[in-house]
């Protein structure tokens, strides 16, 4: 079963009144999603990613192509549709004087829930996004991660099927987002809610994505596991050197090597294989009188993928 | 959409928008500092030019039907305007309500907010200036009322359109344009003294039929004939108007990506 079924979709967005400028956002996307699975949308800023969510949301009508969403379409069955999918963003943003207890139940009441039902449900949602100690606190005065629990609060009042959660660990510490990204993952395991994110975090992505569809200027690239990406872009292996010069102009021409970039102090080569071809550079190096001070090598990581794509 | 979730989604509204007025400041202004300050300085002035009771009680109720029309087309307007402010505006559009949701609970705090005002304003002008606004009896000042409400929703929610149609920069333009047009509604003087172009203008506003059959109870021979009949169909006619010109708006902003530029 899809939850989402979205075939050549098109969007481009007109600025300004006297001459409009026109930014294609979107160069036809297709994308499917099963059900129950977490799809992540990988790519830099400005590729379409929070575009994309926002038709398969309909808070944004496509200019041409068909997007079922839970078998609804997304612009005929509107209505029918948002009642079943709900929207989190990690630059959340809600009524400044409006306390956190009182976000929740005013979007709980939007959605049909009232009296000990609508209270149950704060209650749980408030308990479940660790928001207790905050529960009376005006929004204008929490803080980033604090903000983000009452979205992701807010975007499971309805108890939805479908979760759209746009770059939910944005501006986050490292271990709030580790928290974060569990409680994503709970979402899924625990309560079958099917989540398509979008982030430019390779970790992320990486760890909490069943497939990832990496976009770039409104199109999509390449779509496929964390894993069954790694190894079709057929990246090799990755050696990173310090060598004292520092900069050996020769390396990236070395027999096998595929490409080389500096990386804060260290020199990374992408190798076609690093058993076959680690001896070789080492001996290279040596000859030419350059000091090797270290040595790693390491498989390629998503971000590779990335840099790699996004060429 | 069943009744239980229609009342359901009005009344969060409702909630919100309570919720919103008893904490700011800025609302203690709108719904008292203003009001109090135009009735005494319009009261003063009756006094200095010596207008007899009848034309102070004329000038009084122009007074305060801009008042309450001010007040609660201001609330009908906070039904974006709070989350255009906030950038929250997509969480609603997201949710499976629709504007009339949105507008009738905006509506129904702007009336009880009128409402209140008016009682205060009407015992300012009784203790202040002898000027019994009640004197034509609760039904004649539920009409009037009525008429004031009426107004300030289809003021409000083409506010709401406009908003929606040109984003945050048509906020200025927006009041501007509608304190314009009340202003051409006799709130000082009858219609008859306009000119010809713009006495057209002046009935073409329902709310200048709702003032000429209140002031009829204090004296003065009406203008129009069957005021307060023309009065409720000219509103149902522009109520209309106003919403479809907001659903538009909306539509117009989902595809546009005005929706979400206003979110961000
Ligand atoms: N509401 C909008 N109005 C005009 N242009 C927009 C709007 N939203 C996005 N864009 C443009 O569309 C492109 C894609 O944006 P977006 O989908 O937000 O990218 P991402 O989320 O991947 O960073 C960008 O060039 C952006 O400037
Ligand atoms: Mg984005």
């Amino acid at each position: 079963m899809l939850a989402i079924d979205a075939h050549d979709v098109t969007k481009t967005f007109k600025s300004g009144w006297l001459r409009p400028t026109r930014t294609a956002a979107l160069r036809g996307v297709s994308l499917t999603v099963p059900r129950g699975t977490i799809v992540g949308l990988l790519g830099p800023n400005g590729a379409g990613k929070t575009t994309l969510l926002s038709i398969l949301a309909t808070l944004l009508t496509p200019d041409s192509g068909s997007v079922r969403v839970l078998g609804h379409d997304v612009v005929r069955d509107a209505a029918r549709l948002r009642r079943r999918l709900n929207m989190a963003s990690g630059r959340p943003s809600f009524l400044w004087s409006l306390r956190v207890g009182e976000i929740v139940a005013f979007y709980g009441r939007l959605y049909g829930l009232s009296g000990s039902k609508l209270r149950r449900r704060v209650d749980e949602l408030i308990e479940l996004c660790e928001l207790g100690a905050n529960r009376r606190t005006p929004y204008s005065e929490l803080s980033t991660g604090l903000k983000q629990r009452v979205a992701l609060a807010k975007s499971l009042v309805n108890d939805p099927e479908l979760l759209f959660l746009d770059e939910p660990t944005l501006g986050l510490d490292p271990d709030v987002s580790v928290r974060v990204r569990r409680h994503i993952a709970d979402l899924r395991s625990q309560r079958g809610i099917t989540i398509v994110l979008t982030t430019h975090y390779m970790r992320e992505a990486d760890e909490l994505c069943d497939e990832i569809a990496f976009i770039k200027a409104g199109r999509i690239l390449a779509r496929g596991t964390p894993a069954e990406l790694k190894r079709r872009i057929r990246l090799g292996d990755v050696i990173a050197l310090r060598l004292d010069p520092p900069a050996v102009p020769w390396l990236g021409e070395a027999p096998g090597v595929l490409r080389c970039r500096a990386v804060d102090g260290w020199v990374e080569c992408t190798v076609d294989g690093a058993e076959k071809r680690l001896p070789d550079l080492l001996r290279a190096l040596s000859a030419e009188g350059i000091a090797v001070r270290n040595v790693r090598v390491r498989e390629p990581e998503l971000e590779d993928v990335f840099v790699e794509l996004a060429r | 959409m069943s009744w239980r979730a229609e009342l359901l989604a009005v009344w969060a509204v409702v909630v919100r928008n309570a919720l919103m007025a008893s904490r700011n400041v800025f609302f203690f202004f709108e719904l008292l500092f203003w009001p109090i300050v135009g009735v005494l300085s319009i009261g003063l002035m009756t006094r200095f030019l010596h207008l007899t009771p009848a034309q102070a009680s004329f000038v009084l109720i122009g007074t305060i039907a801009l008042s309450i029309v001010n007040v609660c087309q201001l609330e009908v307007a906070y039904a974006v305007l709070l989350d255009v402010w906030s950038k929250s505006l997509k969480h609603q559009f997201l949710a499976p309500i629709g504007i009339r949701h949105l507008t009738l609970g905006s509506w129904l705090v702007g009336m009880a907010r009128g409402g209140v005002l008016f009682l205060l304003l009407a015992a300012l002008g009784w203790w202040a200036f002898d000027f019994r606004v009640l004197a034509p009896g609760w039904l004649a000042v539920a009409v009037f009322l009525l008429g004031c409400f009426l107004n300030a929703w289809i003021v409000g929610v083409f506010v709401c359109a406009l908003i929606a149609l040109f984003g945050n920069r048509a906020e200025a333009f927006a009041w501007a344009s509608v304190n314009l047009v009340l202003v051409l509604a006799g709130l000082y003087y009858p219609v008859s003294v306009l000119p010809e172009p713009v006495a057209t203008v002046a009935a073409a506003i329902p709310l200048t039929y709702f003032l000429d059959a209140y002031r009829a109870h204090f004296g003065f021979a009406p203008e129009f004939r069957a005021p307060i009949a023309t009065g409720l169909a000219l509103s149902v006619v522009y109520a209309a108007l106003a919403h479809w010109c907001f659903f538009a708006a909306i539509q117009r902003a989902r595809r546009t990506g005005l929706l979400l530029k206003m979110s961000e």
